[in-house]
Order: structure tokens, then sequence, then C-alpha cells
């Protein structure tokens, strides 16, 4: 049923895309209604990114009509895209963040005079806030003084602005907190109660299921189906996506304490402005998790303990020897190992090849008086490859050009393959990964448990809090709330003690 | 607003003609073609070029660029470790050929010649250090490095050039190595030691890394701020080294040798396709676009075009490379 009749806001016919002997998209076909809120579900590589970018005129289509509105059109750029009503919400925002709500609103758009400010675009301006429930926000406020979810519905509310028929949200959610991803879905919910037509790409099957009516499942760049949300179960999706069965995601916890001794002891640790007073003590073969909100200090918590974060203070020890906070010391003695949430600014290095990404750490190792025997490196970075399950084509290909859950694994290979046991501290360890690496990293990590590692995480993404932590200490604007071990670690309470464990039990949803 | 319905062509059906062919390669392959086209193109040049093959003007060739060549090495070193450029790298010249010559009249060549590297290397350690562990604009610094060195040159020396009291060997001189004049010779030994520094140390690998991201590299436990010492440090001695060479060669030093120096050693390094941005590019790859340069300004020389011609034409081909080069974040 190939209808491109009345009704049909975007159809899209045959889209296909070649790179240099790799086929990203082949053949993909669908109609989106006006109206409709369409998630497009696939695992990273399946082509989602290309759609997006054909659909915008960043990526030129090598085969497949684009039609709006019942007429095709060639979407050449951005601004061609813009004028027939198609907005993009990228995963990394496009805002200038020194310049104020009201000119990112108007930034960049064809309506602008070059000197005179009209004041029918603040009133537009104010529409579109209004439109999307802020309509008290202050247009003059900077950009830059806003939290990521707040720029994000900036970027909505410039899209609407400009009269955007159909909203496309690259991966909304990856940077937010909990509370900020209710906002947006409140948002994204009164927009789709005007009529907006919304492709929603997300790896998170539970706004999927939240908020869109359809989903388009794509794998290995072909179409593989296009059904109502209703008629799928999360399950049933991930087969889909994956196009096999899918086993459990979060290994069975195995207590691997027993068999090792130690650990990490942190003892009244305080970051200046995230942080206070903080002690905990994590045995080896577990983990520990650091649940919280942006904010919450989670995150300074694994900063300050890999040596990332100056001021930090406090009492560290791992078996008993004490280490020094606010130097990389730690890390490079070998004993902490970081794996970042900012894969690309701080993370992998990108214009270097896989090869060198794995063995970043074990050079020393590889070499003699700090000559490099390449065979030496080449046998290490084959068998790193193989623990923590790369996949690409060589090894010698730039790092940039790996999915992100693959990048992921090279930042784990780190921590493998070590004599001794490390303490591997970790920052949202599968933020922005599809669900295949995601279980593969959770493998290893539990893996890594029965070596006798440490690992301590900051997570804000609840479900893998529960799925993987032996240990929860959860945290509320700098301060812990409360520690949880084993059966204790439970949905509820870590939810209310995040969003604010002030309010009494019954009251949080 | 564009209302043309478009029939996308798949590749295999469209009709080959030559230009459909051009169109279908992509950006790096056409680039690839252009710089064959160059370089056959300046071959020809250079071998329609009366004198050109002649030994004189190849030895020349030779001596030039192995001046010049040393300081575009130590160059690459600071362009991988992702640092820009050195624009202190001609002072440094012009400083380390006076060293040489004031502490061989008082000494002799077999202390002076130590000492001016060592000097090098310490004027790179300590921008090294103010970049590295500062993390100080590498332009700021290496600018005010060079202004400094000049400022304090002209005190001393009175904007004179410095003599030495006894004429430098002959014989070393006028060496030959397989007919190579003794600076290519040791140009080339620092080429090479260089491009195995970058390949097969532990060291040249973090200037890779170092250069590709510092903030990974901090995050993934290495020194960044001791590989960017090193990376300057190894300018600085490079860069000595050609000032040593110079200053044997005329038996006399200034703070003018090294005038002019940084820019075309950019000029080597950027020809060459070493990346702006850091992470990427090798040595050998400098002694390419050094060669080149080399070649260009050889042919401009014989072809009797006046030294003003020389310059513009090397601007232009600095900036047809960066043109050719491929966009940033790709």
């Amino acid at each position: 049923m190939q209808q491109s009749g009345s009704g049909a806001i975007l159809s899209i016919r045959g889209l296909t895309k070649r790179y240099a002997g790799a086929t990203a998209l082949n053949n993909v076909s669908f109609t989106l209604q006006a109206g409709e809120v369409r998630a497009i579900c696939g695992e990273n590589g399946a082509g989602k990114s290309t759609f997006v970018k054909m659909l915008m005129g960043i990526v030129q289509p090598d085969g497949g009509i684009i039609s709006v509105a019942g007429t095709a059109h060639e979407i050449r750029d951005a601004l061609q895209a813009q004028s027939l009503g198609l907005g993009l919400v990228a995963q990394e925002l496009s805002l200038a963040p020194d310049l104020s709500v009201l000119d990112n609103i108007w930034l960049g758009s064809t309506e602008v005079p070059f000197f005179h400010r009209r004041s029918s675009l603040r009133a537009r301006a104010q529409q579109a806030l209004a439109t999307l429930g802020v309509g008290d926000w202050d247009l003059d406020r900077t950009v830059g003084a806003l939290s990521i979810g707040q720029r994000q519905i900036v970027e909505i509310a410039r899209l609407l602005a400009r009269k955007a028929r159909v909203l496309i949200l690259d991966e909304p959610t990856a940077t937010l907190s909990d509370i900020e991803i209710e906002k947006l879905m409140q948002v994204l919910r009164a927009i789709k109660a005007r009529g907006h037509s919304i492709i929603y790409v997300s790896h998170r099957l539970g706004e999927v299921f939240e908020l869109c009516d359809s989903v388009s499942v794509l794998r290995n760049g072909e179409h593989i189906v296009t059904k109502p949300v209703r008629e799928l179960t999360r399950e049933s999706l991930i087969e889909l996506m994956l196009g096999r069965a899918f086993e459990e995601m979060y290994p069975e916890r195995a207590d691997a304490s027993a068999a090792h001794h130690g650990g990490l002891r942190i003892k009244n640790l305080h970051v200046p402005g995230a942080v206070e007073d903080l002690s905990v003590t994590a045995p080896r073969g577990k983990i520990l998790c650091f649940a919280g909100q942006l904010g919450s200090g989670a995150t300074a918590v694994t900063r300050a303990l890999a040596g990332l974060h100056d001021k930090a203070t406090g009492d560290i020890s791992i078996d008993g020897r004490t280490i020094r906070l606010g130097s990389a010391r730690p890390i490079l003695a070998g004993e902490v190992v970081f794996v970042t949430e900012d894969r690309a600014g701080e993370g992998i290095f990108p214009e270097l090849p896989v090869r060198d990404n794995l063995v970043v750490s074990k050079l020393a190792i590889c070499s003699r008086w700090g000559v490099i025997s390449w065979r030496a490196v080449r046998k290490l970075a084959d068998d790193l490859a193989a623990q923590v399950t790369v996949t690409c084509a060589h090894l010698g290909i730039k790092s940039g050009y790996l999915s992100g859950g693959n990048q992921q694994k090279l930042l784990f290979a780190r921590a493998v393959g070590r004599a001794t046991p490390a303490v591997l501290v970790m920052n949202e360890p599968t933020r922005g990964i599809d669900i295949g690496a995601r279980a593969e990293i959770y493998r290893l990590m539990r893996r890594l448990c029965g070596e006798g590692y440490v690992l301590l995480m900051a997570s804000s993404d609840i479900e893998e809090v529960v799925g993987m932590a032996d240990i929860v200490v959860t945290l509320y604007r700098g301060r812990v709330v409360a520690c949880y071990e084993g059966a204790a670690v439970r949905m509820p309470s870590i939810l209310r003690d995040i969003a604010n464990p002030d309010i009494p039990d019954g009251q949080v949803a | 607003m564009r209302k043309a319905i478009l029939r996308l062509v798949p590749p295999a059906m469209g009709s080959i003609t030559p230009l459909n062919r051009f169109r279908r390669l992509d950006g790096s392959q056409i680039r690839a073609i252009l710089h064959a086209v160059f370089i056959l193109a300046l071959m020809i040049a250079a071998l329609a070029t009366p004198g050109f093959l002649s030994g004189p003007a190849l030895q020349s060739l030779l001596t030039t660029i192995s001046f010049i060549g040393c300081v575009a090495v130590g160059m690459t070193l600071v362009t991988i470790s992702g640092n820009i450029l050195a624009l202190s790298l001609g002072a440094t010249v012009g400083a380390s050929a006076l060293v040489v010559i004031a502490a061989s009249n008082r000494s002799g060549l077999a202390e002076a010649i130590p000492l001016a590297l060592m000097f090098g290397s310490m004027v790179g350690a300590v921008q090294g250090a103010l970049i590295g562990c500062l993390r100080a604009n590498p332009i700021i610094v290496t600018i005010a490095t060079s202004v400094l060195i000049y400022g304090a040159a002209q005190p001393i020396t009175g904007n004179a050039a410095f003599y030495a009291v006894y004429p430098t060997s002959d014989s070393l001189l006028n060496a030959r190595l397989l007919g190579m004049p003794i600076e290519f010779v040791v140009f080339v030994a620092i080429l090479l030691i260089c491009q195995f520094l970058l390949s097969f140390t532990v060291f040249g690998r973090n200037v890779f890394m170092v250069g590709d991201s510092f903030n990974a590299a901090r995050a993934a436990g290495l020194r960044p701020w001791a590989t960017i010492i090193g990376a300057y440090s190894c300018a600085g001695a490079f860069s000595a080294i050609a000032g040593i060479m110079l200053a044997l060669r005329y038996g006399r030093a200034s703070m003018e040798f090294g005038l002019g120096y940084d820019y075309s050693a950019i000029a080597a390094v950027l020809v060459g396709g070493t990346a702006i941005s850091g992470g990427q590019g090798s040595a050998i790859r400098t002694f390419a676009g050094m060669m080149i340069i080399g070649i260009v300004q050889v042919v401009l020389l014989l072809q009797g075009f006046r030294q003003e011609w020389q310059y513009l034409i090397t601007g232009v081909i600095v900036l047809g490379v960066v043109l050719l080069s491929p966009p940033a974040g790709r």
C-alpha cells in the first residue's frame, strides 16, 4: 500500500544511500500522517542518522523520493528543509549560548530582516513558547544560563516559530535527567495535540511506548517494519531491532566479593560546589552506583576519584593504601581507570586508529626503553578487541568512525587485561548506546567484578542502576540521601531519593 | 522554493561521460588527483628549466632546504601535538647561532655545540611548560617568546653579527656524503630521528594522542603536559641545530639568520599535509613539503624571477594546499 494521498505529510519512497562500498540505507519507504508521532528504532549503524540527515538535506540520497504534503522535493540543504517545514532537534544542540532566547529562536531564519527587529517576531517567539507550556520564560534570558533540558525546549520553540510541520528529534533525551525528560514529554504531547507530526529517534524504549503512535524499525539500512505501538511489546520491539531473540539485558548478579579482599574506601569526600561529606566503602567484586539527577554530584564523585577535580578533598584508600586526589597519579599508577560519559570530548582519540585507542594506557608494556614493538602492540590490540567485543572492519580504521557502542568498548578496553584488578570508575557507562552493545558492556562489567575489580559508576538511568548495582548511594544536591545494598536496591525508593527526598513516601510517582 | 520534481538517478543507470565520472569521485580522490597533477607539473617545470639538473643548483637546493628543514621537522612535532604552530623557532635559530659563535670563541666548538643545543631545547621546554601545564595559548606564548628573544638579543649584540675568531674547519664544511652537502646529511638524520620518535616510541604515540585530544589523554592517564614539553624541547633542539649549521657555514651569527624560517617551515608542514588540528601527520610528509617548496623556489630563481615573486608564489602554493585540504572536523 503505497498511498501518498491526503493526510500524508511526509512520504518517503525507496530512499537509498551508499557510502564507499557500504549501503547505509537501502530502499526505505514509509509514510507519515499529519499529527502522527512516529518512532524510528534501530541499533547503532541501522541507518537512523543517515535517514535523518537526508530529510534535513545534510546528506544527499543516491536514490529515492521524498515528498512533503504530496509534492516531491529534492532537499538540497538545511535552508530548504526549513522552508518545507521540516525541523530537526539534533543530538548536539545548535544554540548560541551567549545570545538571548529570542535571538536564538530567530537565529538563521530567513524571515529576520537585516537591521530592524520587528515586534511581531517577539510576539511569535512568545507564542511558540506558550504553545510548549513555558510561556512564562523570559525571552531576553541568555541561553547559556538555561539547563540542557530547557535549551532543548528553546530549540523546539525555534522550529515551531518557523512553522515546522514535521519535527524530527534525534535522541533528545540522551543527555537529560529524568525530571527533564518528563518535562520534554509534556512539551511533545502538547505539540502533538496541536497536530504537528513528530519523528522521534531514540534508544529509550520507555519513551517510545509512552509517546509514539507507531514505530518504524530499521536494521542494517533496511526498513524492517512499521507498526502501531499498541501491537508491540518491549520484547517484540527489541527482537525486531536486533533481528534475533534477545536474552536478558542485565547479567545475573554473582557476588564475587567473598573471593577478594580489600576495596575502595572513601571518607569525607568534599568537592566544592558539588558534593559534601560523602563516605562509603566499595569492596572488590561489587558494583557501587551513585544514583542521582544532573547536579546531584554523582558525576563529581567519579571525576574526583579519577583525579580530574583539582579541588576535591577527602581520605581515599585502595586496599588500605591512601591515594591522592586532584592529580592523575592514581590513573597513571594503574590503580584507577576512568570511563567518561563524554566520549567525543575526553574519551576516545577520534583521529587515531582503533588499535591505538585500544592500547592507549598499555604502551609501556609493549615497549622497551620507550621504543615500541609494533608486533606486541598488534597482538595486545587483537586480544583486547576480542575481550571487549569491538566490531569493526579492521583495527586500522579511525575510531571516530565507530558507533557509540564500539567507542565505549574501546574505553572499557583500558580496564581489561591488567595484571592486578583496578578500580574502574564510570560515568554514565551506557549513555547513547544501543541495546546490543549495552548488554555486552553489562556482561563485561560483571566479568570484571568476578576478577576482583572495584566498579564505581554514576548513573541517572534508574533502570540501569537497579539492574546492575550491588550497592546504591543515592545523591540529591550534593549530599547522600541513603545507601542501599543487595535486596534493598529497589526502584521506588531510589526514584524518591533522587527526585526529592524531603517529600515523604507515597507522594512521588 | 524549488518545486521541480527530482528524479534521482541511481549511479548504475547514469550515462558514463567523463564529467559524470569526475563528479562521482569523492573529495579525497579529487584531492589526490590534483596533488598528482601538481607534482607532475612541478617535475616537468624543473626538468625543463635549464641548469636545474646541474651540480651547483642541486647542491644549493639541498643546502637551503636543510636549514629550514630542521625547523620544519620540529614544527611538525609541535603541530602534531595539537599546538597549532610555533612562531618562535626562527628566533631560536638566530639565538642558537649567536650562542654557538660566542661560546666557541670562548671555549671551542666541542663545548659550544652541546651548549647551543641545550639552549635551544631549554627555550622550547619553557614554552612547552607554559603551554602544557598552564594551558596558555600556544600562538601567544610562541610569539611572545620570539619577541622576547629578539628583544634580548638586541642589547647583547648591538645589532651586529658575531664573528668566529678562528675560521671554522673548511674540510668538515665541504665534506660530502655521496655527493650531498653535510648540512643535508644532518637534516636527513634529524628527519629520520624525528620519524622514529613519532612512529616507534611511546613519546611519539603520546604526541599523536595529546594532539588528537588533550582532555582524552588526561582522562586516559597520560601526562599530556610532559608530552607537550617534550615536543617543544625537540622543536627547540632541532632549530638550534639549524642555527649551529648556519653559524658554522658562514663563520658568523646574527639574529637575521632565523628571519622568515617560521613561515617557510609552516609552509612545508602544511604542503606536506600534516593536519593543523593535530593528531595526524609525519616528518616524512614535511620532508616532501620541504622538497616541493625548495624545488619551486629554485625553478623560479633559475627562470629569472625576482625574490618577491618567489614569496608570492610560495604563498599561493600554501593557500592552494589549505584549500585542497579536507574541511576540519571530518
